[in-house]
């Protein structure tokens, strides 16, 4: 009897839900052909159709709780994008940043005439219907899909069939003409999703209700009479290696990304916002924290935070410092970018990862330093997490992102024009003594971090609580040593002479090794080491990791000793 | 001094607490072993149900036994409002009735499939599971038409009632029977919504539900 399973996958899209089954903050069961999929409405109005199942236990997601702009699996509390479905944060693992290309199965989603439509194959042909339309109700029926649309036209008049399943014609008793399509579950199972032009009133709700209703009673008498077909077995294709592993390597520096300025304005004095929408989609998914690199239109390569919230992949938003003695980053966004310029970005890559086992999170901004830590005090105010943010600024003119940073209310102090010893008492109010679980993030100017950092100490601090993240390493790099370096794993010897880097001479040789600001700030050359002294040149490692030596940056950091062996 | 005589995993005993938690009525547990104890058939426990059954409710020397008499009676005397049991209503009361049969026999089905399953007993699962869909599908047509006309909840009012209380335990607690609400879109709605209820709390089996958005408070764990 008509299409087989696999003709039916290619076929085309399949109406999964009603519009209205989807308010926000629900996640809808849903099922096509055997496969059962969680379908959500974002926050912004996104529909989401995914797979039903956490990446991580299999567990259904349509269990989990829709925050808006993630989907949190009830099971152990990973949390997956709007979007892209990619995977932000795993609770097991609150210190790292490693979810960053898990990415759960997504299928194609529109949303027409009062319906959902999912597709299960990326083939499908675009769906040519109207955009008006009023959903009747769902009327689910254990029956094979084709009898069901067998029996739909058998007691219709005036039919136009809509293959593969749907058909519009006015059917016996019923108050008016509508478009009916099957919606094939399984292989006995489908749902009749009829469709009006325009929304009636409930007394011809009831009746087409009850009109289906006898339908279905009807059709179900006939299959219990019939030896049905077992069910679809559903398929899980496994997901890429790439997909469901912690990268092994950092985000290496390529350009991967276009994107287009969609929005440029004045975000402060001497800041300017900017808004990199996707050419089509949206953007890969980032966490907070994260950075991307910009490569700008003379060849330059710069890397600035993204300040979005959860869930928000529609555009980056990045925030950029005009800096009084710019080496031509800063200066080119603000002179020559202009709306509708295409540029190229690297991937998120996140070496700032935020915590959400606090029991309290301080947020300590500088200036444009804000912009990573709005990330995060977004999606902490997103999950009902405690936070203060204080932001430090010359002046309110001075300060970048002043409206964003309205919205998180009163859980921001702003802290205008104070000088080094105001400041510093500033931050000693604060952070206070350090209490169990208290988590601190700072990013601002060289200084101010120094100083926080070195408060944060004297009040008892410890290194693991206080998280920072320097715009540069402002520190003269000694390159006089020379040394030699082992790589352990690519079994090769190389001297380093004074006055080049560990990365450079690695690259010389043929190393592919990742890197961004290469000047020990930011963290992605992150390099583990298994046997030397280290000297450390970086402003990225706290003092503990620093002490412990087993991890070192390769763009700035050299040997104490004659010998280095890196896990490379 | 109330106290609850209680089994951890039945749904019956589990719309008492949700009422006890949702109106904050303090009181106290006797836990009562049923599986695999069966210390509901104990010479002691049927001193105060001869029934044998659960849950029983002791509020100052006055003794209630099963779920939807404790309900009736927790809502009398500690809702000041009227809200949850409102009796006065005639156009909404009978109505309340009816869906305490609908939830004894929702019982009846989904639930004594539920604990066929969880604890071996003997149950023909086919025909309990086919009984507790028809009764979901009436509940999905009686909900989807209720969103229609702006009613949430079981009966009509702003207000959630008894009754909601009453028929959400064996409805959310129906997959352990094997009874699936995938095709009651309508009901897994009105379950959020009952989560959502202050004073709402879980059991095993049972999650709590997203914030709703219009009411997601910036200052939830604020301190």
């Amino acid at each position: 009897m008509g299409l087989g399973v696999a003709e039916l996958r290619q076929a085309a899209w399949y109406p999964v839900a009603s519009s209205d089954d989807l308010p926000f903050r629900h996640v809808y069961h849903g099922q096509l052909l055997g496969q059962e999929l969680a379908i959500w409405r974002a926050d912004d109005g996104y529909v989401n159709i995914w797979e039903n199942r956490c990446l991580h236990r299999g567990v259904r997601l349509s269990i989990g709780i829709n925050d808006g702009a993630e989907l949190k699996c009830q099971y152990h509390g990973w949390r997956y994008a709007n979007r892209t479905a990619g995977c932000t944060y795993i609770p097991a693992h609150p210190a790292d940043a490693p979810a960053r290309r898990i990415t759960n199965r997504t299928y194609p989603v529109k949303e027409r005439f009062g319906l959902v439509w999912a597709a299960l194959s990326a083939d499908a042909p675009e769906m040519d219907v109207a955009e008006a339309g009023f959903a009747l109700r769902p009327m689910p029926v254990n029956a094979l899909p084709e009898m069901v649309l067998s029996a739909l036209v058998a007691r219709g008049e005036a039919v136009t069939q809509l293959p593969p399943l749907g058909a519009a014609l006015v059917l016996a008793g019923a108050p008016g003409r509508a478009t009916y399509f099957v919606q094939p579950v399984d292989s006995a199972r489908a749902v009749i999703r009829g469709v009006l032009d325009a929304e009636p009133d409930v007394d011809t709700l009831m009746a087409f209700n009850a009109v289906l209703a006898r339908l279905r009673d009807a059709v179900e008498a006939e299959a219990r009479a019939i030896e049905l077909p077992d069910p679809i077995v559903p398929r899980y294709e496994p997901v890429s290696v790439e997909l469901a592993t912690m990268p092994d390597r950092v985000i290496g520096r390529q350009a991967t990304v276009r994107v287009m300025v969609r929005r440029r304005w004045q975000a402060a004095l001497d800041v300017t916002g900017i808004e990199l929408a996707p050419l089509s989609g949206h953007l890969p998914t980032f966490q907070p924290g994260a950075h991307i690199d910009l490569h700008l239109p003379n060849g330059l390569v710069r890397q600035y935070s993204i300040t979005n919230g959860p869930g928000d992949l529609t555009g980056y938003t990045i925030a950029v410092k005009r800096e009084a003695g710019s080496r031509g980053g800063s200066a080119a966004i603000a002179e020559t970018l202009r709306e509708g310029d295409v540029l190229a970005v690297s991937e998120p890559r996140n070496n700032f990862p935020l915590r959400r086992d606090a029991v309290r999170t301080t947020f300590i901004a500088g200036g444009i330093g804000l912009t990573p830590l709005l990330s995060m005090a977004r999606a902490l105010q997103r999950q009902g997490l405690a936070f203060d943010f204080h932001a430090f600024a010359r002046s309110a003119e001075h300060l970048p992102l002043g409206p964003e940073l309205e919205a998180l209310g009163d859980r921001v102090s702003r802290h205008f024009g104070l000088g080094p010893p105001e400041t510093a008492e500033a931050i000693r109010q604060v952070l206070g003594a350090h209490s169990f679980a208290r988590h601190v993030y700072i990013c601002g100017p060289g200084p101010m971090l120094e100083l926080a950092r070195g408060i944060a100490s004297e009040l008892g601090w410890p290194d693991e609580a206080v998280h920072y993240e320097y715009f540069k390493n402002t520190h003269e790099i000694d390159t006089s040593s020379s040394f030699t370096v082992e790589l352990a794993r690519s079994a090769l010897s190389l001297t380093v002479p004074a006055g080049r880097s560990i990365l450079e001479v690695m690259r010389e040789n043929g190393i592919e090794a990742p890197s961004s600001c290469e000047q020990g700030a930011c963290g992605t050359c992150l390099t583990r080491v298994l046997e030397g002294e280290i000297d450390h040149q970086d402003v990225y490692l706290n003092g503990t990791e620093k002490a412990a030596g087993n991890v070192m940056m390769t763009c700035v950091s050299r040997a104490k000793s004659a010998r280095l062996v890196l896990d490379i | 001094m109330v106290t609850l005589y209680d089994f951890e995993l039945s749904a019956n005993c589990y719309s008492v607490r949700l009422m006890l938690s949702i109106l904050g009525v303090h009181y106290e547990t006797v836990s009562v072993d049923i599986y695999p104890g069966s210390d509901n058939r104990s010479e002691w426990f049927g001193k105060l149900n001869p029934e044998g059954t659960l849950p029983v409710l002791v509020d100052g020397g006055y003794i209630i036994s099963d779920a939807n008499p404790c309900l009736i009676h927790l809502a009398g005397k500690y809702d000041d409002t009227d809200r949850w049991h409102p009796i006065q209503d005639w156009m909404v009361y009978p109505l309340m009735l009816g869906w305490f049969d609908f939830a004894r026999r929702l019982t009846a089905s989904a639930g004594v499939a539920r604990t066929g399953v969880a604890f071996g007993w003997n149950a023909d699962l086919p025909a309990l599971q086919a009984e507790a869909h028809r009764l979901l599908r009436r509940l999905d047509e009686h909900l989807w038409f209720g969103e229609k006309q702006g009613r949430d909840w079981l009966v009509a009012g702003e207000h959630p009632t008894i009754a909601d209380i009453a028929v959400f335990p064996d409805v959310v607690l129906s997959e352990e029977g094997g009874v699936s609400r995938q095709d009651y879109p309508a009901v897994r709605r009105w379950l959020d919504r009952v989560r959502r209820i202050p004073g709402f709390v879980v059991m095993s089996g049972v999650f709590p539900a997203a914030p709703e958005r219009s009411t997601v408070p910036l200052d939830l764990r604020r301190s």
